[in-house]
Parts: C-alpha cells; structure tokens; sequence
C-alpha cells in the first residue's frame, strides 16, 4: 500500500504543488499508512508539517505524534530536528466549532500533550539514555504501539552506537541497552549485526583499532607547489 | 502554473486608498522638480536598456545610480513614476525596472522604512515585472546585468522579510491598518513569493540545465527557447537561491538544502560570478548544515567561502549597501564557524584560525567550550537568519508582536540539541590527555571537578559515564557529503580531530596531532621579503 503510495505522493511534492493544501488529506493517510506498515517517508512527512504551517487551522496533533514518533524511528539520522524546526511554539487559529461556533484557539503545539511527551523522548534518545528511554516507553504504550515496529527501529539505533563505540561490551549492559530483552532476543540481534560472545559475559563487537586510530597530519610540500616561487626568486 | 499568482495579483483593482498619512507629504514630492542631471541620466539609461548594450547598463546600475542617490536623494525618494513617465515616454517596460530601484531605494535610504502604501506598491511593481517576464509567449527582449538580476532576486525575497515581520508587530498599529492588513493578505503572501519563484525555476529549465551541465554536456541543449536567453537562465539561477534563503527563514532546512540540488557548491561554474550570490548561497547551505548537526559539512562550507572572501576583500571594502549585507554576513560565518568548530573540533585553514584569532573569537570559544549557555545563544542569535512566521496573525489575535515567535522557536531548537552535547566537551578535554584511560578512572575526574567531598557512588557515575560516552560518539558520527549532486546525500562519518572506543572497562583515545607547518610561514616571509626587495630598487636616491 504504502508503496503503491509513493508515486502519487512524488508527483504531489513537486514544485509548486507541494504547497497545495487540496493534498494534504491524502498525505496524511500516508503518514497513516507509514505507521501501519512500517514504512518512512521524510520527505511526505516534513510537507505535512509545512501544510501545517501554512494553514494552521488544519493542524492535527494526531497526525503530528505519528510523524514525529515515525522521525524517531529514523535515528541516527536527523529527521527528529527537521520536524521539530517546523512545528511552532505557539500557533493561534480559528476553528469552527461544533454548532458553527467560531472559537479562538490557542495552541503551544510545542507544550502540549502527548506533543512534550515525545519531544521528551527525543530529548532522551538523543543523549543516547537508553534506559531512561525505555523506562518511558513503557509508561506510554498506547502512543508507540500505534507505530509499527517502533521499538525494533530504536534497537536498531542502539546497535549503531554500540558498534561505533565499543570493541567488547558486557552482556548485561548490552541487553539492557536493547530495553532489557531476553536471553534469546538478545542472541538474535548478536548474530544479526555479526557479533561474538567472547564468554559468557562480554559480547565482542569489532576490532575498532583498523577503525579508530590516531592521525597525524603532516605538512606535504611538492615541488609543483613551490615552483613558481623559487622561479620567482632567480 | 502561473495563473493563480495572476490571480492574486487581480486583487490590484480593489486595492484601494491605503495609507492616508503619507499622502500630503507625497503631494509635496509631486511638484518637486526633477534635476537636470538626473534627466538626462534617466533617458541615457532608458536607452541604453532598450539598445542592450549591457556593460553600459552595468556601470549606469551599479555606479551611476547609486552615486545620483546620494547626490540628490540622501534619505528621500527617487522623483514618483508620474513625474518621470514623460521623460521616458512612458516606456512601460523601463518604468517598472525603474519602480523597483525606486522602492528599493526607500527601504534602503528613508528613515524609517517604507510607509504601508510603498510596500503594497513595491509588491504590485514586482508583479508587473514578472507578469511581463513570465506571461510572455516568446522570451521578452530585455537583457540586464546578472549583479542587477541576483539582486532583484535577492530584495524581492527580502521585501518579503522586511514584510512578514512589520506584518508580525501589531502592538503599534492603529485598528484601521490592522483591518486594511487583514483585507489585503494575499499581498506579500508566502504562496505567492514561492509562486513567483517556483515559476522563475520552472520558466528557465534551470534544474534540467545545471543536470547536464554537472555531467559536462551543454546546458542549452535543454534550456528551451527560454532558458536559453540569459536573463531567464539567470533568474531561474538566482530564485532556486532565493527560494534557499525563504525555506531558511521558515526553518525548512531540508528543502532548503535540497532546492539546490545539481549545483556545484565548492567548484567555480558558470553560474558563480556574482560574489554577493555566492557569499549569501554558503551563508544559508552553511547554516542549514548546522541545523541538520552535519557539523562536517557547515564547516565545509563556511571554511571555502571565507577563504575566498579573505582573498578578495578588497572588493568589498567600499562603502555601500551590498558590501554593507556582505560584511555582515561574513561576520556572521564567523560566529557560526566558531560555534560549529566548538560542537566539532576539527582542523581547518591557517588562514582561518589566523583570522579567527585575530578577530578574537578566541574568547568566545572558550566561554562556549566551557558550557556558557548564554554565550552559544548570542552567538546564534547574532549570526542566525531573520525567522519569520509564515502566516500572519489571524484577524482576531491579540494586538501583541508576534515578530520573536519564530526566532525564539528555532533557538530553543539549536539550545537543545547544545544541551543534549553539553558534557562532550568536558569529556573532550579529559581524553585529549591519554592515549588509554579506564572508565573508572575518568569518572573519578568528572565527579571530583564537580563535587569534591566525595558524596558519590562510583558505580553509579561509571553507568552515567556510559551514557555521556554514548551520546559523544552519537553526536559526532553525522551525515558528511562526498559526492554527488545532492547536498543531502552522504555518508555517516567522525570527522571530528579526537576519537575513541572502549574495551572492556578501558577508553582507547585516538587523536589528530597536527606537526606544524612552516611552508605557508616561509613562503609569506619569501613574499614580504621580494616586496621589500622590489620597494628598494625602485627608490632613486
């Protein structure tokens, strides 16, 4: 579905169209879509958020979790502070209200709830306090739930920074790390990202040595470089 | 694609008597004699602009008319359209051209800015212009010099600015300009300035043709009967920019890094003659960059245009209003360089660090070094672009000035991301001592800076530590580019000079030493001492 999607949403995206409020209830059905299906589509989402901008008075907070939960997903990369630099602290709009009554809205998208919720778990992926993030989690399951495969992606996450960061870890802190899996769980993602139990306690990750070593930066002169200026000097 | 900004721009006709306090001393204006000199250089330019002969236009642009401006209209208007109509035969063509340096000349020049009634006619001018341009069945016969191009570009978008925030600050408005804002909205409208620009782009092919140019084939190939003729190739150019700095300034950095795709960022091109382009161009990548945390890439970029800047000062030493953007901007590079080279210690040019020296920036990296919140915050404030809201307030909202929202906005971004990173450089430091240092041990030195009587549990900040060590190897493997015609593309990699890894319950450091370089210190002595030699020989005593 989501697939099938895309085509569509490529041609809504370009140039001027991108700007087409008409648009944006199909481009929120995909935000949907991604949700359901596991899929990701940065792009779409971030010109949702611009529609949004745009004509305030169509801001949906729902749609808006989903996108920045599905930004999420989407660590290492900064798809969370491109999202976050197009929402607005404070938005005021009118909306018609049930019995046709127009009524002032005042909205601190930013502060509002369940938006600060996620910007705090942003917050706390970012600064890689996994644990604090799970703990989390764990407290809000009816919004990450909603996003298929959410916790897998932020694994996913957590394995790219340990890979870079160590060459051997301890097994606990690993699984602790990964949101406090099983033993078997825990096996699965060893053997996924190509790494050893060294013993029963310490997990080998990868020979970072070859990786990560010192670099000295030398001055190099060739002769091509000096060349006009010796000449210069006869 | 056009038809809807014909639309806006039919909302001309109800437009009616708008700013009513201006207009005596506009009566006065009217009877105001036009100079002699300023006639004659009115119908010498008009002709020289109907006949093309384009470098002639250039010195009449770029010097002519800014020097009559301080001779005879220092902090007043250019002689109204009306007056100068008959001494032009009322060529439309060249009125309008003249209309847009007559408003910009009152938003540069009068006190206190443009009255409402100059900005909706700077709008409704700018709209005849690129009616004439873009509504045109075959391309119009009308060639002008690219700096005169960029910078209609270039204060088309900054109108709009300067637009979006007096549009943003209603505490001093009285309710009938208020209503009369809330009656004109499509005025300066962001749809309709991304209209505008969108069909310049679209108009000139300009995407097709820096494509093939990127791959070495010809870019008139694809250019169309349009994109072929220089000024529509060059508008197209400068709007893809334009529309950079407008994402920019609505905090749509991906957008904005990604309208330039196929443009060659770091090489010269054929595209990259105008230095103003070019300064404003690495300006807004270079910041966009910073936002996205590709810390690398801002660096990058900051690095090669001030290096060309440093080369070529001497060209924007004199005093006008474009060197005066220009210096400007590079002032704020600077900051912005040295907030990126704070997050991402990395080596760059001599020549930079010199400069950096000697404009003391030093002082201010140390304080942000040492996690100065303040510090990071003034800096970006000072260097960061003019955010804007894209819509104005709606009729019934407070009279409040809504100008700061955004800018407060997308600082609180920058100061969390400075947040979340504020222990690294402390844990910089520390590692920057060692080539192997066990976790225990650094913990010990971070609790001991901080809390000497020793009120801690060392498991419990080795676990924090942990953490911190994370978030630094996280926060500094970004997205660098490498190839490709994308600015978005690239690879994740640590650039930063200092690295580490851990095994076991131990740190493995690995730094970037730098051997001192004496070449580019020989070489300016070699230089000095020729100049010196040359001076001597030419003294005659």
């Amino acid at each position: 579905m989501a697939e099938a999607m895309r085509q569509t949403i490529v041609e809504m995206l370009k140039g001027i169209e991108r700007y087409n409020p008409d648009n944006l209830s199909t481009l929120e059905k995909y935000v949907e879509i991604q949700s359901r299906e596991n899929a990701y589509d940065l792009e779409a989402n971030l010109a949702v958020l611009k529609l949004y901008q745009l004509n305030p008075q169509r801001f949906s907070q729902d749609i808006t979790c989903q996108i920045l939960l599905k930004a999420l997903t989407n660590f290492p990369h900064t798809d969370f502070v491109l999202c976050k630099c197009l929402l607005t602290e404070k938005i005021i709009y009118r909306k018609e209200a049930k019995g046709r009554q127009i009524c002032k809205i005042l909205q601190l998208q930013m502060q509002e709830e369940p938006i600060n919720q996620i910007m705090y778990l942003g917050d706390i992926l970012e600064q890689c306090d996994f644990q604090h993030f799970w703990d989390r989690v764990l407290s809000m399951p009816e919004l990450c739930n909603r996003i298929v495969g959410f916790q897998d992606s932020v694994r996913k996450f957590v394995c790219h920074v340990v890979g870079i960061t160590f060459q051997t870890i301890d097994k606990g802190l690993l699984a602790q790390l990964l949101g406090g899996i099983d033993d078997s769980t825990l096996k699965h993602w060893v053997k996924k990202y190509g790494w050893k139990e060294e013993s029963k306690n310490v997990i080998f990750i990868a020979n970072q040595d070859e990786n990560i070593k010192t670099k000295n930066i030398t001055e190099k002169i060739d002769f091509e470089n000096v060349a006009g200026l010796m000449a210069a000097c006869l | 694609m056009y038809d809807d900004y014909n639309d806006q721009y039919d909302s001309y006709a109800d437009y009616g008597p708008v700013a009513d306090t201006h207009t005596d001393e506009y009566d006065r204006d009217a009877y105001r004699q036009v100079p002699e000199l300023v006639r004659k250089f009115l119908i010498y330019f008009r002709n020289c602009i109907n006949e093309g002969v384009i470098f002639e236009v250039q010195t009449l642009y770029e010097n002519s008319f800014p020097k009559l401006s301080e001779q005879f209209f220092d902090k007043q208007s250019w002689p109204d359209e009306t007056d100068v109509a008959h001494i032009v035969d009322n060529d439309p063509v060249f009125l309008v051209l003249y209309k847009e340096l007559y408003y910009r000349h009152i938003y540069a020049r009068i006190p206190g800015g443009p009255t409402l009634e100059q900005r909706f006619g700077s709008f409704f001018n700018y709209c005849d212009l690129f009616n004439y341009i873009l509504s045109a069945e075959t391309p119009v016969p009308l060639e002008l010099p690219d700096q005169w191009l960029w910078e209609l570009i270039d204060e088309f978008v900054y109108q709009f600015q300067c637009f979006a925030q007096y549009r943003a600050r209603l505490l001093k408005k009285t309710p009938e300009e208020i209503e009369n804002l809330n009656a004109h909205n499509n005025i300066w409208s962001v749809l309709c300035i991304l209209n505008v620009l969108h069909s310049l782009v679209d108009k000139s092919k300009i995407k097709s043709q820096l494509e093939v140019y990127a791959s070495g084939g010809d870019p008139d190939s694809v250019a169309g009967s349009f994109g072929r003729h220089s000024l529509y190739k060059m508008l197209g150019y400068f709007s893809l920019v334009g529309l950079l700095r407008l994402h920019s300034l609505l905090g749509d950095y991906y957008q904005a890094i990604k309208v330039l795709e196929n443009v060659e960022l770091y090489k010269k091109s054929a595209y990259s003659h105008v230095p103003a382009c070019q300064i404003s161009t690495a300006y807004y990548v270079g910041f966009a960059y910073m936002m996205m945390r590709r810390y690398a890439d801002a660096i990058r970029t900051f690095s090669s245009i001030l290096l060309y800047i440093q080369r070529t000062k001497q060209l924007f030493t004199s005093r006008s209003y474009q060197n005066d953007q220009i210096n400007k901007q590079t002032e704020q590079m600077y900051h912005l360089l040295a907030i990126c080279l704070v997050l991402h210690p990395q080596c760059i040019d001599e020549v930079l660090q010199q400069a950096l020296r000697e404009k003391n920036y030093h002082e201010k990296m140390y304080k942000m070094q040492y996690g100065d919140l303040a510090e990071f915050e003034a800096c970006f404030l000072y260097a960061c672009p003019k955010f804007l809201s894209p819509c104005p307030p709606p009729p019934d909202a407070p009279n409040e000035d809504y100008v700061k929202e955004a800018i407060k906005h997308q600082t609180q971004v920058f100061m969390d991301e400075v947040a979340q990173q504020k222990m690294l450089p402390t844990i910089r430091s520390y590692l920057k001592l060692y080539t192997t240092l066990p976790l225990s041990k650094l913990a010990t030195f971070m609790c001991s800076s901080t809390r000497p009587d020793g009120s801690w549990d060392l498991d419990k900040e080795v676990a924090t530590l942990g953490i911190y060590l994370l978030c630094f190897k996280h926060k500094m493997k970004n997205i660098v580019w490498t190839k490709g015609s994308s600015g978005l593309d690239g690879k994740f990699q640590s650039g930063s000079e200092l690295d580490f890894y851990i095994d076991h319950d131990m740190i493995h450091i690995a730094d970037t030493k730098v051997a001192h370089r004496y070449g580019d210190f020989f070489i300016r002595k070699i230089l000095k001492f020729e100049e010196l030699n040359r001076k001597l020989h030419k003294i005659k005593i």
